[in-house]
C-alpha cells in the first residue's frame, strides 16, 4: 500500500478523534464530568474503554511475538485477563468500588482511599506514587506508538514521537474523561474488527481447522531452536519445563505480575466509579470478556500458529526468520493478509497505543491537579477543571521528556515496573477497603509503604530483568543482582513484595483495628 | 484436546472458554437486574457536604 493511502487513512482516524475529543470538550461542565464523566457513562462505553486502556500496543505486538517464540503457554494470560482483569475486578472489586466511590463522592483512586481511610496523607502517597512511577509506563507506550509510526512512514523517530504525543495529548487535555472515553470505544471497536478479521482470515489462508492446525504445531516440536530449548522451551503447544528459566519468566512475570498486577490499576479502577449502577458493571462483565478472547486470545492464538505459515512459506519457524521478537507480528501481518488489511491493522496499533496513553495522562493529570495540588485554579470556580487540565499537561511533558532520558532497557521494563508497583502497593489497602471494615489507616499507610519499599528494593537488587539495566546494584556490589543463584534472580518482584505488604496489612490491623466502624458494606 | 497434548495448554484453552460462557450467563441473567443499594449511594454522592476539598 502506498505512503499516501496510507496517510489519507490516517487523518481521515485522526479527524475522528478530534471530533470526538471535541464531543467530550462539549459535554464537559464541571470537574466531575472531567474527571468520572458525571457518573453517568454508558456501560458499553466505559466496559470498551476499561478493555482499550487494559490492551496496550505491547499486548498485541510485544506478547504476540513472546507466542510466536515460545508458544501457547502465554495463553494462561489471557485466561487471567479474563477472569482476573474482569470477571473478578468487575464482580468482586468493581461493584463495592462503585459504592464505596459514590458514598464518598471519590472521583479518583487516591481519593477512594483517602477518603475511606481518613487519611489525607494515603491519598497523597498514593497520588505521588502514580504522579512519579507511571510516567515510566507512559514512556514504553510513548515510544512504542512513535516507532511503529517511524517504520510505517519511515518518519524521524523524533518528529513520530512528537506528533503521537500531541494527538493524544490534544483530546485529553480538552475533553477530558468523556474525549478518552469516547476515542476508547472508537479504538477497542477497530481492535475487534481487527482481531476477528485476522483469526477468520488465518484459518482459510492455511487451510486447516482448530484442532489440526494445533495438531500440526506440536508436530514441529523439534523445531525449537537450541538456544530456546536451553531455556526450557519444549515445543508450542507445550509448557515450558518446570523449574526452567523460561518456565519463571512465564508464570511469575508475566502471568502473576500482570494477571495480579491488573486488579491495582488506577487508570483501571477509576472506571468502575464512572457508571451509574451496579448493574451496567455486570453488562461489562459479559462485553470484557468477549472484548479480550476476540483481541488477546487471537494475537497470542495466532503469533503461535504464525510458525506454521513462516514454515511453509520460507522453510524455518517465526524466530528464525525474524530474529527480533518485536517484529514478528506486523511482518506476519504484512505477509499473511491483503495490503488494505495492513494498514487497518496499523490503524489496530495505533488504536492500542493511543487508548492506553490516555488513560495514564488522564489518570496521572487527576492525580497532580485533584489529589495533590486539589485547590489550583479552584479559588475562583470550584468546579473548574484548570488544575486537572495542568497537571495532565505536566504528566504528558514528564513522559516525554523520560523517552529521552532513560534507557531504552529501563524504558523496556516500565510496564512490569508499574505494575509490579501498583499491585504490591496499592492491592492490599484497596482490597480491605472493600473488605475489612476494621482495617484502621495505620495498618493501610503501612502496607502502603511496605509494599512501595520492596518492590523498589526487589526491581533494584534481586530482579535481574530490571537490575542490570538499572545498575545501581553492579555499581554498589559488582555484581548485578544480590543472589545470583538461579532461580532467585528470576522470580517478579511481586512475589516478594506483595505477601510482605499483605502481612503487614493484617498484622497493622490485627495489632490496632479500625476504632470507628462505619455502617456495613 | 483441541488437537493440543499437553494439559497444561489445553487446559487454559477450556477454562478461557468456560470463563466466557460464565461472562455471557451472568451478563445476560444481570442485565437488567437493579441493586436495592444504588439508589441510596447514589443520592449521597450527589450530597454538597460530600464534596472533596
Amino acid at each position: 500500500m502506498s505512503t499516501l493511502t496510507l496517510g489519507i487513512i490516517v487523518i481521515i482516524y485522526m479527524f475522528v478523534l478530534a471530533w470526538l475529543g471535541y464531543l467530550g470538550y462539549r459535554r464537559t461542565k464541571d470537574q466531575s464530568d472531567y474527571l468520572l464523566g458525571g457518573r453517568k457513562v454508558n456501560p458499553i462505553i466505559m466496559a470498551l474503554s476499561y478493555g482499550a486502556t487494559f490492551i496496550s500496543a505491547s499486548a498485541i505486538v510485544g506478547f504476540g511475538g513472546v507466542a510466536a517464540t515460545f508458544g501457547m503457554g502465554i495463553q494462561w494470560l489471557c485466561l487471567l485477563n479474563m477472569f482476573m482483569g474482569v470477571v473478578v475486578a468487575f464482580i468482586f472489586f468493581g461493584r463495592r468500588t462503585r459504592r464505596l466511590g459514590a458514598r464518598h463522592n471519590a472521583r479518583t483512586f487516591p481519593q477512594l482511599l483517602g477518603l475511606h481511610y481518613e487519611s489525607k496523607t494515603i491519598k497523597v502517597f498514593i497520588a505521588t506514587v502514580i504522579f512519579i512511577g507511571m510516567p515510566l509506563y507512559a514512556a514504553v507506550v510513548m515510544k512504542g506508538g512513535a516507532v511503529f509510526i517511524e517504520q510505517m512512514f519511515g518518519m524521524d523517530l523524533h518528529v513520530a514521537l512528537l506528533i503521537f504525543t500531541l494527538i493524544v495529548a490534544g483530546y485529553v487535555i480538552t475533553g477530558g474523561i468523556k474525549g478518552v472515553l469516547y476515542t476508547d470505544a472508537l479504538q477497542a471497536i477497530i481492535m475487534f474488527a481487527c482481531m476477528l478479521f485476522l483469526l477468520f482470515w488465518f484459518y482459510h489462508i492455511m487451510g486447516f481447522g482448530f484442532s489440526e492446525g494445533n495438531r500440526q504445531l506440536g508436530e514441529i516440536s523439534t523445531l525449537v531452536p537450541d538456544k530456546f530449548k536451553a531455556l526450557g522451551h519444549q515445543g508450542w503447544t507445550m509448557m515450558p519445563a518446570s523449574g526452567s528459566q523460561q518456565w519463571f519468566t512465564l508464570v511469575t512475570s508475566l502471568i502473576l505480575g500482570v494477571g495480579i498486577g491488573c486488579l491495582a490499576q488506577p487508570q483501571l479502577v477509576v472506571r468502575f466509579m464512572m457508571v451509574e449502577s451496579t448493574k451496567q458493571l455486570n453488562r461489562g462483565v459479559l462485553i470484557g470478556c468477549v472484548f479480550l478472547i476476540i483481541t488477546v486470545g487471537t494475537i497470542y492464538h495466532v503469533g503461535a500458529l504464525s510458525n506454521l505459515y513462516f514454515l511453509k512459506t520460507e522453510g524455518v519457524v517465526a524466530s528464525d526468520a525474524i530474529k527480533d521478537m518485536d517484529k514478528i507480528i506486523p511482518l506476519f501481518i504484512h505477509k499473511v493478509t491483503p495490503d488494505w488489511f495492513s494498514a487497518v491493522f496499523m490503524l489496530c496499533i495505533l488504536s492500542a497505543s493511543m487508548s492506553t496513553l490516555s488513560a495514564q495522562f488522564h489518570t496521572m493529570g487527576a492525580s497532580f491537579g485533584a489529589d495533590v495540588f486539589s485547590k489550583l485554579g479552584r479559588k475562583k470556580d470550584p468546579n473548574s477543571s484548570m488544575g486537572v487540565r495542568t497537571g495532565v499537561l505536566l504528566a504528558i511533558i514528564l513522559s516525554y521528556a523520560i523517552c529521552y532520558m532513560l534507557s531504552d532497557g529501563i524504558i523496556a521494563r516500565g510496564t512490569s515496573l508499574f505494575m509490579g508497583v501498583c499491585a504490591a502497593t496499592f492491592l492490599p489497602a484497596y482490597f480491605c477497603s472493600l473488605y475489612w471494615k476494621k482495617t484502621s489507616k495505620e495498618a493501610a499507610l503501612a502496607s502502603l509503604w511496605v509494599g512501595l519499599l520492596a518492590s523498589l528494593f526487589a526491581m533494584l537488587f534481586l530482579h535481574k530483568a530490571e537490575a542490570a539495566p538499572i545498575g545501581l546494584c553492579n555499581l554498589l556490589t559488582g555484581h548485578d543482582t544480590l543472589i545470583d543463584t538461579f532461580p532467585w534472580f528470576a522470580i517478579d518482584p511481586i512475589l516478594f513484595a506483595l505477601p510482605l505488604s499483605v502481612i503487614t496489612i493484617i498484622v497493622g490491623t490485627l495489632a490496632k483495628p479500625r476504632k470507628e466502624i462505619e455502617k456495613d458494606h | 484436546m483441541f488437537g493440543i497434548q499437553d494439559p497444561g495448554i489445553w487446559s487454559a484453552y477450556l477454562l478461557m472458554i468456560v470463563c466466557l460462557l460464565f461472562s455471557i450467563w451472568f451478563g445476560i441473567r444481570t442485565w437488567n437486574k437493579e441493586d436495592k443499594n444504588d439508589e441510596q449511594e447514589n443520592e449521597q454522592s450527589t450530597d454538597p457536604k460530600n464534596e472533596e476539598s
